[in-house]
């Protein structure tokens, strides 16, 4: 009895956390615009960042073309499984519209499918599918070019200070499209220019630890690496452990400074490139991404049609150098904070 | 005759690790430069720190013939603890560790407490709280990242006598752990309940008491390997501890500990164990070798090192049979 006792009061606990800590579940409403989102982490600032500047657009835009927006939101904590089975649960919340960003690129197609089974339309957000199901838009920043951008942009100061640039390129997950089409694109203009040469690549599965670890090793195995290609500055603090174990974390223009190419420009990044630590980045125009992925979903709102490119509404990021930072206007993760206390 | 031979094999299983360990070690130093320095074996043990200390406690549980899954997730809830405490309340870091190690105790302890008292087994016990823990943490901390104060930073990058502080502390902990297990009356019970449970009731050992132990002190080695990890990185990511108790499960395999129980030894084997796999990862970084042949190898080897601990629990039991048969 005791025991019985005992798991009734853990399972209730639980139960209670649960309903405490997620608040109670959200019901669709009618006559209401219903987007389900769902999230595969929120571990990243620009998440967030994406998720109060969309929800300010649909605000703004929708009430003008007779759309009452109301989000659905659930996080996906990473797990691929945790996602599909999110999704389906907003299937069965029959919302309007659900927008994914996707923890796995070849695993979101079956998403896609349950959803146009349910004559659900489907916007696949950041992360592109890796599989024949597309879903009905892609909306998303434009990582070939915002990986070519930054590698040419590298290219050019090395070629520049008359240096020939053996380069540790730091990887993204290899199932994330985007990570794959800023390696792809650095290789290219590694050919093309042959102003660096790619010495060692680096996976780091989007994991800080690896980040760390990795860039070690590699400065270990390539002493005279004189320059490095992040795919993605999110896990600066990582990076800038592992350039300090090496001796290597210095400003532009000390002697050691490893001339440092970045895509992203996350808040840390900012900091360390306002610092002088960084060479050039290619901004994730946060805003820029919310205010096409409003545009989509007011579009599938209204019947209107999806016209747009071939590859989806693509935003193209913006080169970025210390000496430009301060004019250049709308950067997320400088102005993101004052934007949310207003 | 059947017996010497199952003895040559029983050997080559005991000291299989060692082989392995000496051919990975040949191979990279003649493939990769740089790869046999005093800096580069300094980085490597620096970046295996973490998963030393939390595998030490796997060690511990899968000593007594049990399994916490859920270890990497309290490191992650405890860090963020901490870092919750440190960035919103002002806490200085020494005072904020302590609650993290305090936590990762109590974390352990309703392990124990829900496999014990409430006799759920430990696998679905530790599945539930793998997901629980992370949960309470992604809540604690809303999902974001916490960068951590200068003064952690600067702890995960120092340095004493050349060496990395968390390779002293990682080592210094490993050397304690081996004490325990091998001399003291815990460590010996331990290792007694993992060669059966009944006997140990019958011989007088407090069996819940020494698995509720066991379970607090793996949540305590999980917030201490947490705590290294977020130093290393310098900030608390939702990242950390992911997956750990899985690599934490494949060290130890591979370093001769038995995942049937009460076999193998926390010096060599937790230590073999986690820098096999971090030897083949630095390896892997310094000869440039194709990004997508990380995951496949570490899968093979952890393939490989779960098939020979199979193999040798059979083998055991074939070894007893046919003594059985000679008496």
């Amino acid at each position: 009895m005791k025991k019985l006792v005992g798991v009734a009061f853990v399972m209730f606990l639980f139960l209670a956390a649960g309903v405490l800590s997620a608040g109670a579940q959200q019901e669709v409403d009618d006559g209401k615009y219903v987007v389900g989102v769902s999230w595969d982490e929120k571990s990243i600032p620009l998440i967030q960042a994406w998720e109060d500047y969309m929800i300010a657009e649909a605000e703004k835009t929708g009430s003008a073309i007779g759309l009452d927006y109301e989000f659905i939101i659930n996080v996906a904590d990473l797990d691929p499984t945790r996602q599909a089975s999110n999704i389906e649960d907003l299937i069965q919340q029959d919302v309007d519209v659900i927008l994914a960003r996707a923890k796995d690129g070849a695993a979101i197609g079956s998403s896609i499918r349950a959803a146009h089974d349910a004559d659900i339309p489907f916007v696949v957000f950041d992360r592109k599918s890796l599989t024949a199901e597309q879903g009905d838009a892609y909306v998303g920043g434009d990582s070939y070019r915002q990986g070519r951008s930054t590698a040419e942009a590298l290219a050019d100061l090395l070629q520049k200070q008359g240096i020939q640039g053996k380069c540790i390129e730091v990887m993204g997950d290899l199932k994330d499209n985007n990570a794959v089409l800023r390696s792809v694109a650095l290789n290219e203009v590694a050919v093309e220019t042959g102003a660096l040469q790619v010495v060692t690549q680096v996976p780091t599965e989007w994991d800080p630890q690896k980040f760390l670890s990795g860039i070690t090793n590699a400065l270990q195995a390539y002493p005279d690496a004189n320059c490095i290609f992040l795919a993605s500055d999110f896990a600066w603090s990582a990076v800038q452990a592992a350039l300090e174990t090496h001796d290597r974390y210095k400003k532009i223009g000390e002697a050691g400074h490893i001339l440092t190419a970045t895509c992203d420009l996350f808040p840390d990044a900012l900091i360390a490139m306002e610092n002088g630590y960084i060479d050039v980045s290619t901004t994730w125009d946060a805003y820029l991404h919310a205010k096409a992925l409003v545009e989509v979903l007011n579009k599938i709102g209204t019947n209107a049609p999806l016209t747009y490119g071939e590859e989806g509404f693509l935003v193209p990021g913006r080169v970025v150098y210390p000496e430009t930072l301060a004019e250049m206007e709308n950067v997320w993760s400088r102005d993101y904070a004052d934007w949310t206390a207003q | 005759m059947k017996l010497k031979q199952l003895s040559i094999k029983d050997s080559l299983f005991k000291y299989g690790f060692y082989v392995i360990l000496f051919g990975v070690i040949l191979f990279f130093t003649f493939s990769a430069e740089y790869f046999l320095t005093f800096a580069n074996i300094n980085s490597l043990v620096h970046a295996a720190a973490p998963m030393l200390i939390i595998a030490a406690g796997m060690a511990f549980v899968v000593f007594t013939g049990k399994l916490d899954i859920s270890l990497g997730s309290i490191a992650y809830l405890s860090t963020c603890i901490g870092a919750v405490l440190m960035k919103n309340l002002g806490f200085p870091p020494a005072a904020a560790f302590i609650i993290v190690l305090l936590s990762g105790i109590v974390l352990g302890g309703i392990n124990g407490f829900i496999i014990v008292i409430l006799k759920v087994n430990p696998l679905i016990t530790t599945l539930g709280t793998l997901t629980a823990f992370r949960g309470l943490g992604l809540i604690l901390t809303q999902s974001f990242e916490i960068r951590m104060p200068e003064a952690v930073r600067a702890f995960g990058t120092s340095r004493i006598l050349g060496v990395f502080s968390d390779v002293w502390l990682a080592l210094l902990l490993l050397i304690l752990l081996h004490f325990i297990h091998q001399k003291a009356v815990f460590g010996k019970q331990v290792t007694a309940l993992g060669n059966g449970e009944e006997v140990c009731l019958r011989l007088g050992i407090r069996v819940d008491r020494t698995i509720f132990l066991t379970f607090m002190l793996a949540g305590f080695l999980a917030s201490i390997g947490g705590i290294v990890s977020m130093a290393q990185i310098g900030q608390s990511t939702t990242f950390l501890g992911k997956g750990m108790e899985f690599t934490a499960v494949a060290a130890i395999v591979l370093g001769g500990i038995s995942l049937f129980g009460g076999e193998g030894k926390i010096i060599p084997g937790v230590l073999i164990g986690v820098l096999t796999l971090e030897l083949i990862r630095n390896g892997l970084n310094h000869l440039g070798a194709n990004p997508y042949l990380y995951e496949f190898v570490n899968g093979g080897i952890i393939f490989t090192a779960m098939s020979a601990d199979a193999l040798k629990a059979r083998l055991r039991g074939q070894v007893i049979l046919v003594s059985d048969e000679n008496t």
